[in-house]
C-alpha cells in the first residue's frame, strides 16, 4: 500500500485537526457530519454553546458548498465537492471550508465577507434583522444570510482566500474561530 | 370548516415534524430544520396557512415551536412565516406563538428573543423547557 494513511493521520493529530473531509458534499454529508461532530463535543462536555456554535457553522459551510459548486445537480438534489475541516487549539475551535468558485464570484463573496467583518455584534444582528427581512441576492441560493450568521458566531473576523485555479475558477477558503 | 385537511409531517434529521390540525387550531414544528431548500421544504406550510388563516376566521389559534437548530435560510422562512400570522392578528385574530426552547440552549432563547422582537401584534411567549 503506497498511501501513507499514518503520515497523514500524525500531520492532522499535531495540527489539532479532529475533522477532516475532503471529497464530494451532499445534504446526507451535512446532516451525518454535523451531527456526529455536534455530539462529540456534547459528549466531551465542550458545553452546548459552544457545540452548537460549531454545528451551525459547519452547517453553514457545507450547505454553501453543496449550493455554489453544484457539481452535480438533480431537480431534488445537489453535490459539490470540498474540504472542511474542525480545529481545536486549547479551548478554541476554528471550521475551515474550501472550494471552487466562478472567479465571477470572487468580488462578490469579498464584499460579503469584508463587511460582516467590519461590523460589531449590535450592527450584526441588526444587519442580519435586516437582510431577514429582504429577499436574497440574485446570485445567492439561500436566504442570503450564511456569512452574517457565520460571523455572528465567530469571536474574532472571518479569514479567507482565494487561490486561481484556472481562468474561470478559484479555490476559495474560509476560516472561522468560535 | 371546508376541505381543509390536518397536515403532518414526520421529522428527518434535518427538518421538524409537522402537525397543523384545523379542528383544534394548534399548530406545531418540532426537531430541526436544515433541510436543503428550505423553500422547497416549507412550500405546503405556506399553502395550508394561507388557506387556514382565510377559512378559520377570528378564532384563536397557536403555533408551538420547539426547533432544537435551524439554519439560516431557515431564518428566514420563519420569519415570513411570522409575518404572515403578525398580518393575520393585526386584521384581529388572536394569534399566540409559543417559543419552546431547552433551557440549557441560550442560542434557541436567543433566537426565540430575536423573533419577538420583530413582531407586533402576534402574542409571542417564550418557554423554557428543562432538559
Amino acid at each position: 500500500m503506497d498511501v501513507n494513511m499514518l503520515s497523514y493521520h500524525e500531520t492532522m493529530s499535531r495540527e489539532g485537526v479532529v475533522l477532516y473531509y475532503n471529497g464530494p458534499i451532499s445534504q446526507g454529508v451535512v446532516e451525518g457530519v454535523g451531527d456526529m461532530m455536534r455530539r462529540k463535543m456534547v459528549l466531551e462536555e465542550n458545553g452546548m454553546l459552544l457545540a452548537q456554535k460549531v454545528f451551525s457553522v459547519l452547517v453553514e459551510q457545507m450547505q454553501n458548498v453543496i449550493c455554489y459548486a453544484r457539481d452535480i445537480c438533480t431537480p431534488t438534489a445537489c453535490m459539490g465537492t470540498g474540504q472542511i475541516m474542525v480545529g481545536r487549539s486549547g479551548e478554541q475551535f476554528y471550521v475551515a471550508c474550501g472550494n471552487p468558485v466562478s472567479r465571477k464570484r470572487e468580488d462578490r463573496i469579498r464584499e460579503r465577507i469584508d463587511t460582516v467583518n467590519g461590523m460589531t455584534r449590535e450592527e450584526l444582528k441588526a444587519y442580519y434583522k435586516e437582510q431577514r427581512r429582504k429577499g436574497p441576492d440574485e446570485d445567492s441560493c439561500g436566504a442570503g444570510l450564511g456569512f452574517i450568521e457565520m460571523a455572528r458566531k465567530a469571536s474574532r473576523p472571518l479569514q479567507y482566500r482565494f487561490d486561481p485555479i484556472d481562468d474561470d475558477t478559484s479555490f476559495f477558503a474560509v476560516k472561522v474561530h468560535v | 370548516m371546508s376541505s381543509l385537511k390536518h397536515l403532518q409531517v414526520e421529522a428527518t434529521k434535518s427538518s421538524p415534524a409537522i402537525d397543523f390540525n384545523p379542528e383544534t387550531h394548534n399548530l406545531s414544528l418540532r426537531g430541526e430544520s436544515y433541510p436543503e431548500n428550505c423553500s422547497r421544504f416549507y412550500a405546503p406550510v405556506f399553502d395550508w396557512l394561507r388557506e387556514y388563516l382565510s377559512v378559520s376566521q377570528n378564532q384563536p389559534m397557536t403555533l408551538e415551536m420547539e426547533i432544537v437548530y435551524f439554519n439560516s435560510s431557515s431564518s428566514k422562512t420563519f420569519m415570513d412565516l411570522f409575518d404572515m400570522l403578525d398580518a393575520a392578528a393585526q386584521a384581529g385574530k388572536s394569534v399566540c406563538v409559543r417559543w419552546r426552547y431547552d433551557e440549557e440552549n441560550e442560542t434557541a432563547l436567543e433566537c426565540g428573543e430575536e423573533f419577538q422582537e420583530d413582531v407586533q401584534h402576534i402574542n409571542f411567549e417564550l418557554v423554557s423547557v428543562a432538559a
